[in-house]
């Protein structure tokens, strides 16, 4: 299907542009221009390149043609005429010659060229750090001795952010201590690849603190009436939990099984809607923990869910529900993921090509200013000329009414 | 991710097409417009190529580079058909063989 509108359109475009080259009325020639620009803005949305089609109907279909028509008819050259004696006949051959060779290397190349077209690589690492640590009010983390969060407070999480790939220690501190010096109170060994998001979370006990690598997907779920959520055990009197959907412990309903204390699960897709959601002990007795009702969850908007006990003064243990937001990535080739690369990684070069824009102006207005010059002077009425001017024109009167234009 | 159907040389081949046919227009056509038009022809080959290889690496630059592709033909094309309407003023043609300077 794909591929037989791919064959259309492309032939559209390459017709297109045949006439284009061939046509003997320049104005012809910018609309063939403009229908083969339409094929090339429909190639970029089959190439999931939403904002660059945009940008081709509007900048290239709209604004750059309608340029190309204007000067066409400003200098009335529509009318191309086969010069009668051109000055190099032989540079037809030899054109399309080297444009046939042209097209045999390069087809030669893409055909032949054993390049590993297989591989397609994704976006560098994300990470972030999430503090669920009971009794430990701010928390730093550092990678590799780089701080990564610092004074995150009790179910907060930090935002996410790449970093490079490679293999890096964990470590987890109390707010203001010294990595140089201190013991940390839990690390942890992780690998950082490609494509990966992975939230630090810390759970457990100030005293007996653990750090889970829990690894969320940020690219959203495949279904749009669904969110995906990662799941972290941090209960520490429950070796192994199942949350289910609900209240009964039917098979059908249960959302994570068999989750291990200090583990994290992988992304799972949950159908969103209202629903209660309840933690089972797993294990010896199965019996529930706890219920946490009606939680809203909404489609398209990945969360982490970190199950934890907190310490209360009356010397009983809170359940603790934190359920952090994940925001997806905006979508591949989207307006919003082209404005990030450009306001992020592509600031200066964006700041020399409006430089270039500005310099472009200015020397379209040089060029234009040359021709106010060679202007002739004309003298003549203007329309609806004011009273004092209507006036029948006599010689002492004659040298005011002629006005410049 | 599942791969695309329709593959990257397919998208390759075409832009090469295009690129060819835009090439062949600024060597034989002799109205300096219509030169400028098989320019804009080239460079939109070339950005297909680039948004081709942007989803095969799943790497935005590509696209990137499109865009700053399409801010300067932008600038080129204001440039260029002033010059154009200018040098129509004084040679009263728009054909590029008119445009030697050192013959009569």
């Amino acid at each position: 299907m794909e591929l037989t509108l791919f064959i259309i359109v492309g032939a559209i475009a390459v017709v297109s542009a045949v006439l284009m080259l061939i046509s003997q009325n320049a104005v012809h020639s910018a609309l063939f221009l403009v229908l083969n620009f339409a094929c090339i803005a429909f190639f970029y949305l089959m190439l999931s390149a939403a904002f660059l089609a945009m940008v081709q109907i509007v900048v290239y279909a709209g604004a750059i043609m309608v340029l190309f028509l204007f000067v066409i008819m400003l200098l009335g050259a529509e009318r191309v005429l086969p010069e009668p004696h051109p000055r190099f006949p032989w540079l037809v051959p030899v054109a399309v010659v080297l444009a046939l060779v042209f097209l045999i290397v390069v087809s030669l190349a893409v055909i032949q060229g054993e390049v590993d077209l297989s591989e397609r690589a994704a976006s560098e690492p994300y990470i972030r750090v999430v503090n669920a640590v009971d009794q430990l009010e701010e928390a730093d983390v550092y990678l590799d001795g780089e701080q990564i969060a610092s004074g995150l407070g009790y179910g907060e999480a930090g935002e996410f952010a790449t970093w490079e790939r490679g293999r890096y220690e964990v470590e987890l501190f109390e707010a203001g201590a010294d990595p140089e010096t201190e013991t940390p109170l839990a690390t942890a060994k992780v690998d950082l690849n490609q494509g990966e998001a992975i939230s630090f979370t810390a759970v457990g006990t100030r005293a007996d603190p653990r750090l889970v690598i829990a690894n969320e997907d940020l690219t959203g779920s495949d279904r749009s009436d669904a969110l995906l959520v990662t799941v972290v055990n941090g209960v520490r009197s429950a070796p192994m939990i199942d949350v289910v959907r609900g209240t009964e412990a039917s098979e059908s309903a249960v959302l994570i099984d068999d989750l291990a204390y200090g583990a994290a699960s992988n992304p799972t897709t949950i159908t969103a809607g209202s629903t209660d959601l309840s933690v089972f002990s797993e294990g010896v007795r199965r019996d529930r923990l706890v219920t946490f009702e009606d939680r809203e969850l909404t489609a398209e908007q990945g969360q982490l869910w970190v199950f934890a006990t907190r310490y209360q003064d009356d010397n009983s243990f809170e359940d603790v529900f934190l359920a952090l937001e994940t925001n997806e990535l905006p979508a591949f080739g989207s307006p919003a993921s082209i404005g990030l690369a450009l306001f992020a990684r592509y600031a200066l070069p964006m700041e020399m090509v409006a430089l270039v824009l500005l310099v472009a102006m200015v020397g379209a207005l040089i060029f234009t200013k040359d021709m106010i010059g060679t202007r002739r002077r004309v003298g003549r009425r203007l329309a609806n000329p004011p009273a004092e001017l209507q006036a029948p024109i006599t010689p002492e009167t004659a040298g005011h009414t002629s006005i410049e234009g | 991710m599942q791969p695309p159907e329709v593959a990257t040389e397919l998208y390759v081949l075409l832009s090469a097409i295009l690129f060819i046919l835009g090439a062949l227009g600024v060597l034989l056509r002799r109205n300096a417009i219509l030169v400028f038009m098989s320019i804009e022809l080239m460079l939109n080959a070339a950005n297909l190529a680039l948004a081709a290889f942007a989803r095969q690496w799943g790497n935005l630059d590509g696209q990137v580079l499109v865009f700053f592709v399409m801010t300067i033909a932008a600038a080129e094309v204001a440039v260029g058909l002033a010059l154009i309407v200018a040098i129509f003023r004084t040679k009263k043609s728009t054909s590029i063989d008119d445009l030697h300077l050192f013959k009569h």
